[in-house]
């Protein structure tokens, strides 16, 4: 929303204190942007597998080196916090846990659950 | 598109200092605390700055507002301010105070930690310090048409009646007192609030979607039925932590969601 008004505008994220709430929300749409960056990974991943072994070498020592690791297990972070937050809004959507303390709860749990998820990930595979 | 950032001429300057006056023994006071104001003065045509008073506790009300009237009386008799009612029912004073949406009366000086930071309801046009223009939140709740729609006679003399039930479910709905904060505590009214009507006005909505005695439910809801006056709420939850009246915004749109699924599954 554009401001063309002389008067000036009130401070908002400069002074308000977010929530947890708030935050979680935040991190949904970042993890949403994530994944929509990592889906042009996979599809530069199956690209590369379908164009020879030369692409798919230079592909793997990309995502092998300690910067593709680090791409590859934030995007993990994101698909599981965002498919955890997703289920979190599921059951919102029928109309559970919308009170404060039930909301508090869930995003706890919820990025408790990305984080071990993300870590159980990694450390089987 | 969202902007985060403040238009240039509403970057908050730092502004002067006010020392607490002597008390009545005419010592000075030992027990202060700083409160951080904004500052907006529209004969000046300058920024708007943060002023900081220093006020003697031992001689204040327990409440925010005690302290800015204390300012007012005392320190800077130029600073405005809106209030009423000064007992959390005419929605007057609200403001953002230590970084959240609340009521200066209602809200204890005590329960603050740190210098007392008061800025104005977030995001609004400012008219002077704490005073934001709020014609156009007050539009919104105009546009649900926050009245009773009934065509059916009934005598002059006869109530429209309800039960215990249908009354209950007018509960968490009616205590709403348009004070804003719940509105102007949303990142995605910031953002969308040309389109997006905001808790309060929503709420307020299904004050009378939920009322037995409304029969203009389903044209009220076709009026919601729309890609931005509802639905750009992503339960953020910023409105139910801000209200001061402790009702629940966020659970009353979810349920606005939930009837508009069910009339199409009709």
């Amino acid at each position: 929303m554009s401001w063309d008004d002389k008067r000036p505008m009130s401070p908002h994220l400069q002074v308000y204190k977010l929530p947890l709430t708030a935050k979680l929300s935040i991190l949904h749409r970042a993890t949403g942007a994530v994944l929509f960056m990592g889906l042009l990974l996979m599809v530069w991943v199956l690209a590369a597998g379908a164009s020879g072994a030369t692409t798919w070498q230079s592909m793997h020592g990309f995502l092998s080196s300690w910067f593709g690791k680090l791409t590859l297990f934030g995007f993990t972070f994101s698909l599981y916090y965002h498919f955890c937050n997703g289920i979190r809004h599921l059951f919102w959507d029928i109309g559970k846990g919308l009170d404060l303390e039930g909301a508090h709860k869930s995003g706890i749990a919820v990025i408790a659950a990305a984080i071990i998820l993300t870590v159980l990930t990694w450390l089987i595979t | 598109m969202a902007e985060f950032k403040l238009p240039v001429n509403s970057i908050v300057k730092i502004g002067k200092t006010f020392s607490a006056t002597n008390n009545n023994a005419g010592e000075k006071p030992k027990n202060t605390r700083k409160f951080i104001v904004y500052r907006y003065d529209p004969a000046s045509g300058e920024n708007p700055r943060t002023d900081t008073f220093e006020v003697d506790m031992d001689n204040c009300g327990p409440m925010v507002l005690d302290g800015l009237l204390k300012i007012k009386d005392e320190l800077d008799s130029s600073v405005a301010l809106r209030r009423s009612c000064r007992e959390g029912i005419c929605g007057s004073c609200a403001m953002n105070i230590d970084g959240g949406n609340t009521l200066a009366c209602t809200k204890a000086i005590a329960d603050i930690e740190g210098d007392i930071k008061i800025y104005p309801l977030p995001h609004q046009p400012v008219i002077k310090d704490l005073v934001s223009d709020l014609t156009h939140f007050y539009e919104q709740y105009a546009s649900v048409e926050p009245w009773m729609k009934n065509d059916a006679e009934v005598e002059p003399d006869k109530e429209r009646l309800q039960t215990v039930e249908e009354r209950e479910k007018l509960d968490g709905l009616y205590e709403c007192i348009l004070c804003a904060c719940c509105s102007t505590s949303c990142p995605s009214y910031w953002w969308n609030s040309d389109k997006y009507l905001g808790p309060a006005a929503l709420l307020n909505s299904y004050r009378w979607i939920a009322d037995s005695r409304d029969q203009a439910s389903e044209a009220r809801l076709d009026d919601l039925e729309d890609p931005f006056k509802l639905y750009r709420c992503h339960t953020i939850m910023n409105c139910t932590e801000a209200c001061p009246k402790g009702l629940n915004p966020a659970k009353v749109i979810a349920k606005i969601k939930s009837k508009m699924i069910k009339r199409k599954m009709k």
